[in-house]
């Protein structure tokens, strides 16, 4: 254990105060009598009572004396009670629920306040500093987000967690969800897929020839400019007019709106930065490793496969990461266009005031661009150990 | 045998080479020196084909190398830079097998290929051979280039200021071993380099090379005797060219042999056989005496040599 950890450490108590001073001013959660109607707010005290409020509040408590004191191992018993506390944490919600719902009602639901987001957030935010402390392997962080993952799967499975509004939105739309799943992966992946084969050939183009460098860039740095949702109007026009006059594509499902005019402005989106990290990282590939390898005897296609493309691989791949991560966040907005995915809980949330859907549209967005930053990341791509 | 008949290149406007004829002799060292622009690397880029000419012939072994396949024409020529180039995602031992490699060679043969060549360049077979080049010293790095460059045992050598970027320290030792390697296999050799000192240490002829032509091409002793121009008198600098003279010869090649080896005493002032009568002549000076005796590898005087011979040979 590095010699680090015997010093008092300073960022977790100030999270942990800042976690108490949250959850006990804010409200934990709401009680709603149906989906629309604002509820009645409780805090951590109104909510959970005395052995709620007093879990939390010790929790934090021991928290901050194990980060200050130079105990042994502290920085392992943090890191197991913190995930601990963030996998039992719907639990919190279950006892609001016990406590407060109406038991007579058919509508109520209970909503989920600030109070208990910053309480998952500071919670989150500690233990990634005792992970960071503990030079944790990625093999234990990616084991970590698991187990609390899988803890908070459980809690949501559980009877008592039912009168959540999150859960009765998505009990509702059980099937548009898998669905919703379904059309955002594919269209994000698609136009990832589609513009890194684009971005690849267009960049090999301009490392061969200097004089196509400028026009293509600047055209992929154009349709960059264009705003999101002008490029998915703008599109609905020529599409529409293209599936009218031939019906081999209308029957492809090729009309103005739908997922055919999502996927290419999504591919549009994606070829900036695909292209120019390629292009970067073909470019900079160092010039006398290339020239030693043509000296020792290798053909240009040898030099390519064997030398320059091992060694722009890692940038390329970043190019991949920002890419899909940037995709999935916009195909969210591609449901205006009628695309669908998880864009389209957003919008009838937003439509019905329902904030509840609204966030069965955007956590899940959220997590899967959190999930293939991960992924992408992991993959090492480098030969050499850095 | 290399040949260079009227060979020029031009960039653009711009003559890097002009007009060159040049011999080198199978088995010798040529040395290219001059400073930088003056065409030199330009000149050994053109031998190995990663420049075309302009116009002229390049001839190797009678046969011009614009009829070979470039690909089959360098794998015979080994090739060393001075930034390495050492292809950074390999290991030391992959970097070393490129050649054999790509000549598909067996796997058995290339790996003791590798192994003795890395014996032969003074790095551990063991450990070296699996580390990645950004974990070698400066040094080593350089010796792995070399190593490389002899691994597919070509019939020549192109070396473009393979010692160019070392301190002075590593840059001799590493001098040395090209001697002691050269001997052992006699490879033809083209070696670009600035560095005068290291041109007179390492060549069996040197070309002196400015504005794209080349002013002398003789043996180092020759230049130094006979400089055929000021530019080239300028380069082996006029005042210490006594000194450089000397150091082109060892003291076994001028001390009185023994018929047998003696007894040494040891602790006295002695030279080694294989030292230059550059370091004979400073020890003298050193030790303010006329005669010194000359000690081989296992410590027996095999000889003496005294400063009148001395003084004379560097006349």
């Amino acid at each position: 254990m590095s010699s680090s950890t015997g010093l008092p450490n300073r960022v977790i108590p100030v999270l942990a105060l800042a976690a108490f001073v949250s959850v006990w001013l804010l409200n934990l959660g709401v009680v709603q009598p149906n989906r629309i109607v604002a509820g009645t707010g409780y805090g951590l005290f109104g909510a959970t009572g005395w052995l709620g409020a007093g879990i939390v509040s010790s929790l934090l408590c021991v928290v901050v004396v194990l980060a200050a004191k130079p105990i042994r191992n502290r920085f392992w018993v943090l890191a197991l009670l913190l995930t601990a506390a963030l996998m039992s944490l719907p639990l919190l919600l279950e006892v609001f629920a016990l406590r407060k719902l109406p038991a007579d009602s058919a509508y109520a639901r209970i909503g989920i306040g600030a109070g208990f987001w910053c309480l998952a957030f500071f919670l989150a935010l500690m233990l990634l500093e005792t992970l960071s402390q503990l030079k944790a392997s990625r093999r234990l962080q990616l084991s970590v987000v698991l187990l609390v993952a899988a803890g908070w799967w459980l809690c949501a499975a559980r009877e008592g967690l039912s009168s959540l509004s999150l859960i009765r939105e998505y009990a509702n739309r059980a099937d548009q969800f898998s669905q919703a799943l379904t059309v955002h992966l594919s269209l994000s992946i698609g136009a990832v897929a589609i513009s890194a084969v684009l971005a690849f050939g267009l960049a090999l183009a301009m490392v061969r020839r200097e004089r196509l460098r400028r026009p293509l860039l600047g055209l992929v740095s154009f349709m960059q400019t264009i705003p999101s949702l002008a490029l998915f109007g703008l599109l609905i026009a020529p599409l529409g007019a293209l599936s009218a006059a031939f019906p081999a594509l209308q029957a492809l499902g090729i009309r103005g709106i739908g997922w055919a005019p999502a996927l290419l402005a999504l591919i549009a989106y994606s070829l900036l930065p695909m292209v120019r990290n390629t292009y970067v990282a073909l470019m900079e590939v160092p010039e006398p490793v290339v020239d030693a390898g043509r000296g020792m005897g290798m053909s240009e296609r040898q030099v390519f496969l064997q030398v320059k493309l091992p060694l722009a691989l890692p940038v390329i791949m970043e190019g991949v990461r920002i890419t899909t991560i940037q995709a999935i966040g916009l195909t969210a907005v591609a449901a205006l266009i009628g695309a669908g995915g998880f864009g389209t809980f957003i919008f009838q949330g937003l439509g019905q005031a329902a904030m509840d859907l609204v966030l069965l549209g955007a956590l899940p967005t959220v997590f899967l661009a959190l999930a293939a930053d991960a992924i992408l990341s992991a993959l090492k791509f480098q030969e050499t150990p850095s | 045998m290399i040949e260079l008949k009227a060979v020029t290149r031009r960039f653009g406007e711009a003559v890097a080479v002009d007009n060159i004829d040049l011999t080198i002799e199978t088995g010798e060292v040529c040395v290219l020196v001059g400073s930088s622009g003056c065409g030199k690397s330009t000149t050994l880029r053109m031998i190995n084909r990663l420049l075309p000419r302009t116009s002229g012939e390049i001839l190797v072994d009678g046969e011009d190398i614009n009829k070979a396949d470039p690909e089959a024409l360098r794998l015979n020529m080994g090739y060393a830079i001075q930034s390495t180039g050492l292809f950074p995602h390999w290991t030391v031992a992959r970097n070393i097998g490129v050649v054999p490699t790509l000549l598909k060679w067996p796997v058995q043969k290339r790996d003791e290929r590798v192994t003795e060549l890395l014996a032969l360049l003074g790095l551990d077979p063991e450990t070296d051979a699996r580390k990645y080049p950004h974990q070698l010293s400066g040094g080593q790095a350089q010796r792995v280039g070399v190593a490389r460059a002899l691994a597919g045992d070509p019939n020549i050598l192109l070396m473009d200021e393979p010692f160019g970027a070392l301190d002075a320290i590593t840059r001799e030792n590493l001098q040395q071993e090209m001697l002691r390697i050269q001997r052992q296999l006699n490879k033809t050799t083209v070696f670009v380099t600035h560095d005068i000192d290291e041109a007179l240490k390492l060549a069996s002829r040197i070309a002196v090379m400015d504005q794209g032509r080349i002013i002398q091409h003789d043996t180092p002793e020759a230049i130094l005797r006979r400089p055929a121009s000021a530019f080239v008198e300028n380069l082996i600098g006029k005042g210490d060219r006594g000194l450089k003279l000397l150091a082109l010869r060892t003291v076994s090649d001028l001390m009185e042999r023994h018929p047998e080896p003696r007894y040494s005493e040891p602790g006295s002032d002695s030279l080694n056989e294989s030292d230059s009568l550059r370091i004979a002549l400073s020890m003298m000076l050193w030790t303010n005496t006329e005669r010194l005796a000359v000690l081989d590898a296992t410590g027996a005087e095999v000889g003496i040599i005294n400063r009148e011979q001395l003084l004379k040979v560097g006349a």
